[in-house]
């Protein structure tokens, strides 16, 4: 007779980040700042002040010269110094080899191979038993002078709050930083823990979102090429002419759904930044997310590209204006909000007299040509003139992918139907690479000849973490791609719900023994499924390797150059 | 500059040209002077079987780095062409004689032949797939097409209190519920027929005359569900002969290696020393 085996529900703190936090530690937590003026009365019974502390945050000691955080990790938690004093470098930032980043671990070929025996004969068992914390493995920055004297650098005092980058806009951390004392005293909180309390605390919240501008701002101007040439008081004054915009839900899965719902008219639904034929009176620059780039035809709106993060907005209009002072043209698109979008704008009458007078000619873009002026010619759109290969995707191509959402994805399977044979050797691959049951479905969104498949983007913004009471689905440290760890994973479906493309699947569990896991309420007890790249495969993702016909492919659609180079890869 | 896969074709072209020049150059000549090449060549076939097989065998392996399945294919194809050249070779041109050497000859034809025919399907039956539109996984067909039924049903069952008459119902019954549960014509989908489409939608098309304005509303639904039937049908014979075609071929190729495995034997057994 079989048994159906019964337990305890997981639930969001089963796995606290410290499981042996101690006790007083909260009481001398909740006497210092942040904390002591936070008001416990306004967080809610399931979730209180103390709670989020004994859970979501861990008190870390470091030894002098010791890393807390590595630029270009992608990190889920922020910190709050206790105690000690800890320097960030700022400026250049340290080689990867210096701070010791290593890439995941993969399987042995042994270990590969005995995947043939090993799997369980079921699908989806889970051992009810909790991973053991691996013992963390300290790094220290070596010859530390040398980078006081290489790098510029900043120390950062108890009180100070760091990581909050990284953990709250899902990015990789922006800068290297090390206990610079003996004993420094960290407070980790890892996200969901942070989210709360900024949920709830107002102050913190303003303080936060105040010090994450501050420093996505003077890291980010770095990366505009034709601001690198400023002097430090130019700089200064472009930086505080800077605004700061966000657009869009932080969450906009749901906004998204309603959107598909409105088909075609969807354009005419999402909020504009720029509208095509205003006064250029500033620069937009994406700071994350993404924005659409269209231009009027007929009566209807025409995706011309979408901008990720880096890309920029209106420069050519104002320098052609800076240029051309009595033949002053509008601006040539609308850039429009698509999802949740961060924003910069710098003013016109800034860059003209801080940026423009100094920059180097070959930084200068390309002159407008109006049509029925000195040529019969347009200029094509400004973030597809460097781009050559991108001018020669199609509209049609382009609307696809801007009113799927599809550009979001770093790692996104398509399929180039016109070769794929449907033989399934791809979801086989996945299966048994995956303890028996596949990570995608070979379905998906179609344009003309191309599937993008419904399987795990790796989204540059991957809003399935945003609902995430544990943590458990999470970016990988090293190469930022979002994985879930079945161990603190309770099954609530939060991920599976915001994912916007339907690629997360919630599959009932078994234990050794086959038998379905259920919960006390007899109901069964589900566990996030998705695509984890294959990380800890030795090859790399299996149903890439298992396409016979060159049919399947892994691709970034951030930018449009690997789609096109693929599409005319033959 | 020439695309990856584009130079991966041209070298394994090259490659297998020039091995087929090699051996028509120098396979008379050793002939001549080697009389016992002929157990070369056969067990230079035997291993290129044997390496063709392999395919298979990588194909249960996806978790090792055995290179992509996508290179294996190739030197699949390419292999399996100079193999068809060198079995020529080794039959030295001639049918050959005894009634088990002729069976493993038409078994070493039929697989290289199933194996040409298998790569032209694969290159001809995605783009109609493609082209013909509403793409639907091969597992899925069955219940989509019983979903098409159990709505064509459910719009003829609407259209008699919406129109009080039964003239469609009974149409539908008459004519067009045998075809929705039907089982989808394997040969006619795949020649891309769409005569019998055409014949119900005519025949629907005739019914209107005699159909209430709330009965054409509800036969104009169903029309569209014919032509939703008749597209899962093209799909369903078209995947399942691309899926089916390697029934073909597999138990072609374990029989062609039985027989080859018994070849050997008889002719290391029977040969008398002369190898």
């Amino acid at each position: 007779m079989s048994t159906v085996a019964s337990l305890d529900r997981p639930r969001r703190w089963d796995a606290p980040f410290d499981p042996e936090f101690p006790a007083a530690d909260i009481e001398r937590l909740l006497a210092i700042a942040p904390f002591r003026a936070m008001n416990p009365e306004s967080f809610p019974r399931s979730a209180t002040l103390p709670d989020i502390l004994r859970n979501d945050t861990a008190i870390r000691t470091f030894q002098a010269d010791e890393l807390i955080v590595r630029e270009g990790d992608y990190g889920t938690s922020a910190f709050l110094i206790l105690k000690g004093r800890a320097r960030v470098v700022l400026s250049p930032g340290l080689p990867p080899s210096a701070v010791g980043r290593k890439e995941r671990g993969k399987k042995s070929l042994l270990r590969s191979l005995a995947q043939l025996w090993s799997n369980p004969r079921e699908d989806e068992v889970i051992a009810r038993r909790r991973q053991e914390a691996e013992p963390s493995r300290s790094v220290f920055l070596q010859d530390v002078p040398r980078v006081l004297g290489e790098h510029k650098t900043a120390a950062m005092h108890a009180g100070d709050f760091f990581g909050e980058i990284a953990a709250l806009s899902r990015m990789p951390r922006t800068a290297t930083i090390f206990a610079e004392e003996q004993g420094t005293q960290l407070l980790e909180i890892r996200w969901q823990g942070l989210r709360d309390l900024l949920k709830y605390d107002p102050a913190l919240r303003a303080h936060v979102d105040t010090i994450y501008r501050q420093r996505a701002l003077a890291s980010y101007l770095q990366e505009i090429p034709f601001l690198r040439h400023l002097e430090p008081e130019a700089r200064a004054a472009v930086e505080a002419a800077t605004q700061f915009e966000t657009y869009g839900d932080y969450d906009w899965s749901g906004e998204y759904k309603k959107l598909v719902q409105a088909g075609a008219a969807a354009v005419a639904k999402e909020t504009t930044i720029a509208a095509e034929g205003d006064y250029p009176n500033g620069i937009v620059m994406v700071r994350s997310g993404f924005a659409r780039l269209t231009q009027r035809h007929g009566a209807g709106h025409r995706t011309l590209n979408y901008l990720g993060a880096g890309r920029v907005y209106g420069f050519d209009e104002i320098v052609h204006n800076w240029k051309n002072p009595g033949a002053a043209i509008a601006l040539q698109h609308s850039l429009r909000v698509i999802g949740h979008t961060h924003v910069l704008t710098i003013p016109a009458a800034v860059i003209e007299r801080h940026v423009l007078p100094g920059l180097p000619a070959n930084q200068l873009p390309p002159p407008i040509i109006i049509p029925g002026e000195s040529s019969n010619a347009r200029t094509p759109p400004p973030q597809a003139k460097s781009r050559p290969t991108e001018a020669a995707t199609d509209s049609a191509l382009m609307e696809f992918l801007t009113q799927n959402r599809l550009f979001n994805g770093t790692e996104s399977m398509v399929i180039d139907l016109d070769r794929c044979t449907r033989c399934d050797d791809c979801v086989r691959a996945c299966a048994s690479t995956h303890g028996g049951n596949p990570r995608f479905l070979r379905h998906g969104p179609i344009h003309d000849h191309l599937m993008v498949a419904q399987a795990c983007m790796h989204c540059a913004d991957p809003i399935c973490m945003i609902g995430c009471p544990t943590g458990a689905i999470h970016r990988d440290s090293f190469g930022g791609e979002v994985v879930i760890n079945a161990d603190t994973c309770i099954g609530c479906t939060a991920c599976a719900n915001n994912c916007p493309y339907g690629s997360i699947r919630m599959v009932e569990t078994r234990d050794e023994d086959g038998e379905p896991l259920v919960a006390k309420d007899q109901k069964p007890l589900l566990k996030a499924t998705k695509c984890d790249l294959c990380l800890d495969q030795i090859g790399g993702p299996a149903c890439v390797r298992a396409c016979p016909h060159d049919a399947l492919d892994r691709l970034d659609l951030n930018t449009l150059d690997p789609l096109t180079a693929w599409l005319n890869r033959r | 500059m020439p695309r990856p896969l584009q130079l991966r074709r041209a070298v394994l072209s090259l490659l297998t040209l020039g091995a087929t020049g090699v051996l028509a150059h120098y396979y008379p000549r050793l002939a001549a002077c080697f009389p016992h090449i002929v157990y070369l060549s056969g067990w230079l076939l035997l291993a290129l079987c044997l390496g063709l097989t392999a395919y298979n065998l990588r194909k249960k392996l996806p978790f090792l780095p055995l290179l992509s399945s996508r290179v294996w294919l190739q030197f699949h194809a390419y292999a399996g062409l100079f193999a068809g050249v060198l079995f020529i070779f080794h039959l030295r041109f001639s049918i050959p004689g005894g009634a088990f050497n002729l069976v493993l000859a038409a078994l070493f034809l039929a697989v290289t032949l199933s194996g040409i025919g298998g790569w032209w399907l694969s290159r001809v039956i995605p783009r109609r797939l493609t082209s013909a539109g509403g793409e639907v996984p091969f597992e899925r067909i069955p219940v989509i097409r019983r979903d098409i039924r159990l709505q064509a049903e459910k719009i003829t069952l609407a259209a008699i209190p919406e129109a009080k008459s039964t003239t469609l119902a009974d149409f539908y019954v008459r004519e067009l519920a045998p075809a929705f549960a039907a089982r989808p014509s394997f040969f006619r989908h795949l020649l891309g027929s769409r005569a019998a489409l055409n014949d119900r939608l005519a025949a629907l098309s005739e019914a209107g005359r005699y159909l209430a304005p709330a009965e054409q509303t509800r036969a104009e639904q169903i029309a569209d569900l014919l032509r939703a039937r008749h597209a899962l049908d093209f799909h369903h014979a078209n995947q399942l002969l691309l899926k089916s075609w390697l029934f073909v071929h597999l138990p072609l190729t374990y029989a062609l290696l039985v027989f080859t495995a018994v070849h050997v034997l008889l002719v290391h057994a029977y040969s008398g020393g002369a190898r």
